[in-house]
């Protein structure tokens, strides 16, 4: 049942995760973990995802979401990732989601900076510097120091344990190489929504 | 009353606590056993909100919270609309 939970707590969207993983895992590890838990938690992802104008969220009423583009550009120790996708909502209006990611690996530590906006919302910047710790199974435990960058011009820290999905990472991998390789950005898109359900079908 | 935001600044009103001593002391005073994603949806909910703010916490990975000052106005004042609901409620019921 914990091991469901902890799966179901993945489910979360990552930039979510990079803030509240760490403590969200401890709290699973302490709590009771019934059947209505490991729902709540199922439903707590899928909520977060879809939360409305939420800066985790992708927008309450989408439904149907267009790929706009797609691309990604090998950079020295990294790669930089770039997205624009239109969800259509129920009332016929239309939400433009952007995404940028640059991470650079250097060895036993990372950076990742990640750029994005939804809808007419402030976009948000976040720059996560981490540093890898042991793996156990398909997870590594990293500490991380989160820097959230508020278009205020405040800045937010936060330090944490995180548990970082390594199945996450070949995806990655996987999504360069197949962009590289001249695959059609579309066809890479739909396996990957199917993906978001079953990691090990991409 | 069940509405996951206001038991959890209810709860931090006492002083700071993690996410499970929320879970614990929510379930004590209010009957009402939060899950951990709508707990932790809560939380999120009302850090953005500027209503909670992490505090430093000691080596384990357990986040505390605890109330702001403006937390702890909106708490005030949603308790005051709810107070001045059950004082109506009850007057009315015992005029009947």
């Amino acid at each position: 049942m914990r091991r469901l939970a902890h799966w179901a707590a993945r489910l979360y969207p990552c930039e979510w995760r990079a803030r509240y993983g760490g403590e969200f895992d401890a709290l699973l590890e302490q709590a009771p973990l019934t059947w209505r838990n490991v729902l709540d938690v199922f439903s707590g992802a899928l909520r977060m995802r879809i939360s409305n104008g939420g800066i985790y969220g992708m927008g309450e009423a989408a439904i149907v979401p267009r790929l706009l583009n797609l691309s990604c550009r090998d950079i020295p120790h990294g790669y930089e990732l770039e997205s624009s996708i239109e969800f259509e909502r129920e009332d016929g209006g239309r939400t433009l989601s952007r995404y940028f990611c640059r991470e650079i690996d250097l060895g036993d530590s990372y950076l990742t900076l990640t750029h994005n906006s939804l809808g007419s919302a402030p976009a948000q910047t976040i720059l996560i510097c981490g540093k890898k710790g042991e793996v156990d199974g398909e997870f590594r435990t990293d500490e991380t120091e989160m820097l959230v960058l508020h278009p205020s011009g405040t800045v937010q820290r936060t330090e944490q344990t995180v548990k970082t999905w390594l199945k996450h990472r070949i995806m990655v991998d996987r999504l360069r190489e197949r962009l590289r390789n001249g695959e059609a950005a579309e066809d890479i898109f739909r396996q990957l929504r199917a993906a978001s359900d079953q990691p090990a079908a991409f | 009353m069940s509405d996951p935001n206001l038991l959890v600044l209810a709860s931090l009103a006492e002083g700071e606590k993690h996410g499970y001593a929320i879970m614990e002391d929510v379930e004590r005073f209010a009957g009402v056993r939060l899950g951990p994603g709508t707990l932790y949806g809560a939380i999120t909910r009302l850090e953005q909100r500027g209503w909670i703010r992490p505090v430093k916490s000691a080596a384990d990975r357990r986040q505390p919270y605890g109330l702001t000052a403006e937390g702890r106005r909106h708490l005030e004042e949603q308790l005051s609309g709810l107070n001045k609901i059950v004082k109506t409620g009850l007057k009315r019921l015992r005029t009947v």
